[in-house]
């Protein structure tokens, strides 16, 4: 009788292999899994993905940019982690085997390259903030795409919307005092804050003001970019100075949870490095995300009364961080939240997976759309930059039936 | 890359006739998706389609059909392929009919309590909508949540509720089904008393893909039960745990589910979920209870109690809220994954022996593990006599992988050996097939091939799968 022994031996797609290897194909994530649920062949679903890795590990498919292009498809959302009986790490996978085809083929899909270039180096992301600066002052930033540039709502407009002029121009409520007295806080301005979302990212800076002096210290991109699409040695240099870069601080608060997610886990990826072991995990300990911090420093959210919220879990915080209960009970006291259907379902974000794969992007988003109108919520809520441009496309689309915001700005 | 030859042009175009150009699958990283199912066999090339043809509509499978016969190409129908035993696994090249397109659920007649769907349905997705109706689907495979009604009746498959309301068989009343040659054939249907001819229905349940294609089922209902309760009884040794069902079946005290977990998996459990396990516990029953109101279970739960007693138990606990029996349902539910975690490997076995005979294959079971020295938990569903041995190995150990499969042999031994045969829910498919002609003998072996002959003279439904 033919049995799964093991059959591969070491080569490019061992590690990614050992990641699957507790895949008994049972299809428990195939109902789970956002992008099998738009796109029904068994190749777009995890366990398809899955099998995919073993059969380049064990020869049966060939590492070619037909597979490559195959396991990019892929949002590293862990729904399929979530509901597998055996735990089975399929985003972990992703992260192996896209490493391993770009090693074995020379080179990243050319959709995903680009992206990574303009991360890596903090002049061009500075720049391009400092460009869309001066577009949105005059409007011209519409001219780009909304996938590109999302329209962002500011705090002011949300607060014109629904507070009131009375509470305009109000002064900010007094915070209960910080986590750890006389802690050195510093924020982490994630790429996506930066370049898309300046307002939230100020309304972030409000509220850490209001609750210690922070720091600002200049830093590059977190890496996850990099990481996820087989440019690990790009992710390690980055990494390496965003250690550097926060040594100073106790605590690295940041208001994006694709950044706190890998900022938080970079201890593993160094393990094995004498000299950098002990420096990344002292770091991936300061690590908090905003919600966390804020929740923890006993932060009371100004409440707006007749504001109605819904809030959508970011993969990265719910089931990347197990952060769920923080924001709600921020939202709670601002407002009144009413629950999501299914609301831990990716939106179809995913870093730039919703510029490669515009398509499945957009159905898994109208969905999204859907279950948010369908609580009847004034706004939908988020924290994450990466979800913030699906949920504000989502918002315009439904012709201002809602709108998006960053935690931030309504809390 | 696959050791058959591709298609030539014109049956490619003959199916994407059939089906629509996009309905065809050929690429072979694609087609790779369709070689395999949630057996422990390895990927491999050889199980590797020419191509995947998924049809919307009976008449597309018909279509479908009727070129394949014609071109002689074998023919292997497809779900979700959750299946265990590689029922759903191409054997010979030529096409995956993958039936997933075809998830309308088409008729809903409460008057009669029957529902028909097409064979992509979730077998949840069919439950839940009944329900939202106050009808009942009972049939529950393991798989339920993703698995598919056209391999759910291919299987035969079975569940946790089978004890009370037994398993797909009993709700199939009518099947629409493409045969061979692309012949529409209809069985059954909405009259309860049918003795017009052969149980032709009968015929296909269990079939496993080998007779025809299951186009459309239609199934009959129940009420859906008004309130369910959940027990947790925990006994010294597996005996008294089975001796107690055996009681509750007699006493006409029947429980909706009765699922039993033996030492080992109770470790496991209490392991993976950073509990203690009970004092001098060797077996533990889950019993669900259902009835008409929270009177009826008051009344099931104390005649529960009083014949575990009798039994010899040594904890009892009756859910009170949903929180606890959330928590009684999650120690279950858990058990696959708890299990599966003591070891890299697992063989997931399934057999069935009369419900007598429970403890006894047990201990036998038990004695395999000492003589293979490998750890085989024992969990199942203890009021029909259906029960999973799991052996415990690493795989990619050449002696312990020879020893596992030798205790897979005898776990079949002792299964036949008692009166029970070799799968109770999962099928023959490909893994079990080498034991199959001894399980059933020459007779009943020949009159298999003469029914397969009758329906299939070409061979080419799913071919290789049974014996």
């Amino acid at each position: 009788m033919v049995t799964a022994a093991t059959k591969a031996g070491p080569g490019p797609f061992a590690a990614a292999r050992g990641k699957v290897l507790g895949c008994d194909r049972c299809g428990t994530c195939l109902p789970v899994c956002p992008l099998f649920q738009v796109q029904d062949v068994e190749r777009a679903s995890a366990r398809g993905k899955n099998a995919l890795v073993r059969g380049l590990a064990e020869g049966l498919i060939p590492p070619d940019r037909e597979a490559q292009e195959a396991l990019e498809f892929c949002l590293l959302c862990r729904a399929c982690t979530d509901a597998c009986p055996g735990k089975v790490p399929t985003d972990e996978a992703m992260l192996q085997v896209r490493q391993a085809l770009a090693d074995t083929l020379g080179s990243t899909p050319l959709r995903s390259r680009w992206i990574g270039r303009v991360l890596r180096r903090r002049r061009m992301v500075g720049l391009g903030a400092a460009t869309l600066a001066g577009l949105r002052a005059v409007g011209l930033h519409r001219l780009l795409p909304s996938q590109l540039v999302p329209r962002e709502t500011s705090r002011q407009a949300y607060l014109e919307k629904y507070a009131g002029p009375a509470l305009l121009g109000a002064p900010d409520p007094r915070p209960e005092p910080a986590l750890h007295p006389g802690a050195k806080v510093a924020y982490f301005q994630g790429c996506g804050m930066k370049l898309l979302f300046p307002d939230a990212s100020r309304s972030t800076q409000r509220i850490l003001a209001q609750l210690s002096p922070f720091q600002r210290p200049d830093h590059p991109c977190c890496g996850l970019p990099h990481l996820a699409h087989g440019q690990r040695e790009a992710f390690l240099e980055l990494a390496q100075e965003n250690i550097k870069a926060f040594e100073a601080a106790d605590l690295v608060v940041t208001d994006c949870a694709s950044c706190s997610g890998t900022l938080k886990h970079l201890a593993p990826w160094f393990a094995d490095d004498p000299v950098w072991a002990d420096r990344a995990a002292r770091f991936s300990a300061k690590v908090m995300d905003l919600t966390e911090y804020l929740a923890a420093a006993g932060y009371r959210p100004q409440a707006l009364p007749g504001a109605t919220f819904t809030y959508h879990d970011p993969c990265h915080l719910a089931r990347g961080q197990g952060i769920r209960r923080q924001p709600r009970q921020l939202l709670e006291q601002a407002g009144k939240l009413i629950e999501l259907k299914e609301k831990e379902r990716c939106c179809g974000g995913s870093g730039s997976f919703h510029l490669e794969h515009p398509q499945a992007a957009e159905a898994i988003l109208r969905r999204k759309q859907e279950d948010i109108q369908g609580t009847g919520a004034q706004v939908v809520v988020t924290a994450c930059p990466g979800c913030l441009i699906q949920l504000t496309r989502a918002a315009e689309q439904s012709g201002g039936a809602f709108q998006a915001l960053h935690i931030s700005q309504v809390i | 890359m696959t050791t058959f030859t591709a298609f030539e042009p014109e049956v490619l175009d003959g199916f994407r006739d059939a089906v629509g150009r996009e309905h065809v699958i050929e690429s072979p990283l694609e087609v790779f998706g369709y070689s395999y199912d949630a057996s422990f066999l390895a990927l491999d090339r050889n199980t590797m389609p020419q191509a995947v043809v998924r049809p919307r509509t009976t008449a597309e499978i018909s279509r479908v059909m009727a070129l394949a016969h014609e071109r002689r190409i074998p023919v292997t129908p497809r779900g979700a392929a959750s299946g265990r035993t590689g029922g759903s696994v191409p054997l010979q090249g030529g096409i995956v009919l993958a039936l997933d397109r075809m998830t309308s659920i088409l008729e809903l007649d409460t008057a009669n309590m029957m529902v028909s769907a097409e064979p992509g349905v979730r077998t949840v997705d069919l439950h839940d909508h009944c329900a939202r109706h106050g009808l009942f689907f009972p049939p529950d495979p393991g798989s339920w949540k993703f698995s598919t009604l056209g391999g759910n009746v291919a299987e035969n498959a079975g569940g946790m509720r089978a004890v009370k309301y037994g398993v797909t068989r009993d709700y199939v009343m009518g099947l629409e089904v493409v045969l061979a040659d692309g012949a529409i054939l209809e069985t059954g249907g909405k009259a309860v008393k049918n003795v017009t001819g052969y149980d032709l229905t009968g015929l296909f349940v269990g079939s496993e893909g080998t007779l025809g294609i299951v186009s459309r089922a239609l199934f009959r209902l129940r009420p859906l039960p008004k309130a369910r309760g959940v027990l947790r009884v925990v006994f010294r040794t597996m005996d008294e745990a089975c001796a107690a069902v055996q009681e509750m079946l007699l006493d006409g005290v029947t429980p909706s589910a009765a699922e039993i977990m033996d030492a080992t998996c109770l470790e496991a459990v209490a392991r993976a979920r950073n509990t203690q396990m009970e004092e001098g516990a060797g077996a533990c029953l889950i019993l669900e209870i259902d009835g008409d109101g929270a009177e009826a279970l008051e009344a099931q739960s104390r005649r529960i109690e009083a014949i575990t007693d009798r039994a010899g138990r040594i904890a009892f606990r009756s859910a009170a809220s949903k929180e606890e029996t959330e928590a009684i349902w999650a120690e279950r539910r858990g058990l696959s994954s708890a299990v599966a975690a003591m070891a890299p490997n697992r063989l997931g076995e399934d057999i069935s022996v009369p419900r007598s005979a429970f403890p006894e294959v047990v201990r036998r079971i038990n004695a395999i593990a000492a003589s293979s020295g490998l750890r085989i938990p024992v969990f199942g569903h203890a009021g029909d006599g259906n029960l999973h041995p799991s052996v415990l190995c690493n795989l990619a150990d050449p002696d312990q992988a020879a020893r596992a499969h030798q205790a897979v042999d005898g776990i079949f031994q002792a299964a036949l050996d008692l009166g029970g045969t070799l799968s109770g829910e999962h099928g023959i498919g490909i893994t079990k097939r080498p034991y199959f002609p001894d399980a059933v003998g020459p007779v009943s072996l020949e009159t298999h091939r003469a029914v397969k002959r009758a329906l299939d003279p070409l061979g080419l439904l799913n071919p290789g799968k049974i014996w």
